[in-house]
């Protein structure tokens, strides 16, 4: 799939406009690191107090969150896709770059854990009492699945091809 | 000085290895999201955004921002060795060191003013004007560190 998705990319405009900017690429890695920074900084606060630490907070409270997290989200997925289309061979064929992928879609099946079983009852837990597990799972999971993200993305350069 | 710090064992295992480079800028991507992901959380909320989601909060998530900033210095100091000669001459990575350290700095200011103000009017303290200036301050120096340590490639 990615690879039908390289030959129809290469030689477009977007692909030949993202190649010829000498500053798009630099200032498209500052937009990516700058989204990375308020994803994973909202989901810390977010999901260390769902697993149960810093119980001074309310939990229910850190979803305000929420918006700067999707905002992070959104902002990477502008300037990924971008990138993408400015590089398609290397990226297609990448194996952290897959592997980023595949975890991205864990995350997102992820959340939506959040939103059907977590978030609704959420209002209803003694806040200093330990989170229940299925909240530690959810609230873990995320945490290692986005470090995995960030991992990934950043060793792209380093990870051969296969 | 910079030439010697290029010849260390550290030095030549980060910038020869197969893996030395690769696992150090990991941690360092890590270190980052903890840092500056933390540290503007905390100065949007002294900014006014997010009511109802506690200032006093932030004291004890500032530790773990901490950590955070002792992983990137090490990891940090390790990237830096490798190439300390260009690093040194590089104008783009002197502002950041600049801008981290004026974080830093800011972070330790913020910390005590929000702890004497939240000792003064209580858990839902009214964050007062120099202490949002300050907050401002910090935010603008988290974005100006990202945006010159990406330029530090290019310059």
């Amino acid at each position: 799939m990615l690879e039908s998705l390289t030959v129809a990319l290469v030689g477009s405009p977007l692909n030949l406009w993202i190649q010829s900017s000498y500053w798009l690429w630099p200032v498209m890695e500052i937009i990516h690191f700058i989204g990375l920074s308020l994803l994973l900084g909202g989901l810390l606060v977010i999901d260390l107090r769902m697993a149960g630490h810093f119980r001074s907070l309310n939990p229910s409270a850190t979803h305000k969150l929420l918006p700067v997290v999707f905002i992070g989200f959104g902002l990477n997925l502008i300037t990924g896709l971008l990138f993408f289309c400015g590089d398609p061979l290397r990226y297609a064929v990448n194996i952290s770059f897959q592997i980023k992928l595949v975890l991205i879609i864990l995350a997102g099946l992820n959340a939506l854990l959040f939103y059907w079983k977590i978030s609704p009852v959420m209002h209803t837990w003694d806040p200093a009492a330990p989170s229940p597990a299925s909240a530690k799972f959810v609230a873990y999971g995320s945490l290692t699945l986005w470090t995995g993200v960030l991992l990934c993305g950043r060793l792209i350069p380093y990870v051969g091809t296969g | 000085m910079f030439g010697w710090l290029e010849s260390t064992t550290v030095a030549v295992w980060v910038a020869e290895s197969l893996w030395g480079y690769p696992i150090m800028l990991s941690f360092h991507g890590i270190g980052l999201a903890v840092v500056v992901g933390i540290f503007s959380m905390r100065d949007m909320r002294l900014l006014g955004l997010f009511p109802g989601l506690r200032p006093a909060a932030f004291l004890p998530l500032s530790k773990l921002a901490w950590v955070g900033f002792i992983v990137n210095a090490i990891s940090g100091f390790a990237l830096f060795t490798s190439q300390a000669v260009t690093f040194v001459n590089n104008t783009a990575f002197l502002i950041k060191i600049g801008c981290i350290v004026a974080g830093m700095v800011l972070a330790g200011v913020i910390q005590a003013r929000l702890r004497g103000e939240l000792a003064m009017s209580g858990e839902d303290a009214v964050i007062s004007g120099s202490t949002r200036g300050i907050a401002l301050l910090s935010l603008s120096s988290w974005l100006a560190a990202i945006i010159a340590g990406r330029l530090v490639a290019y310059v």
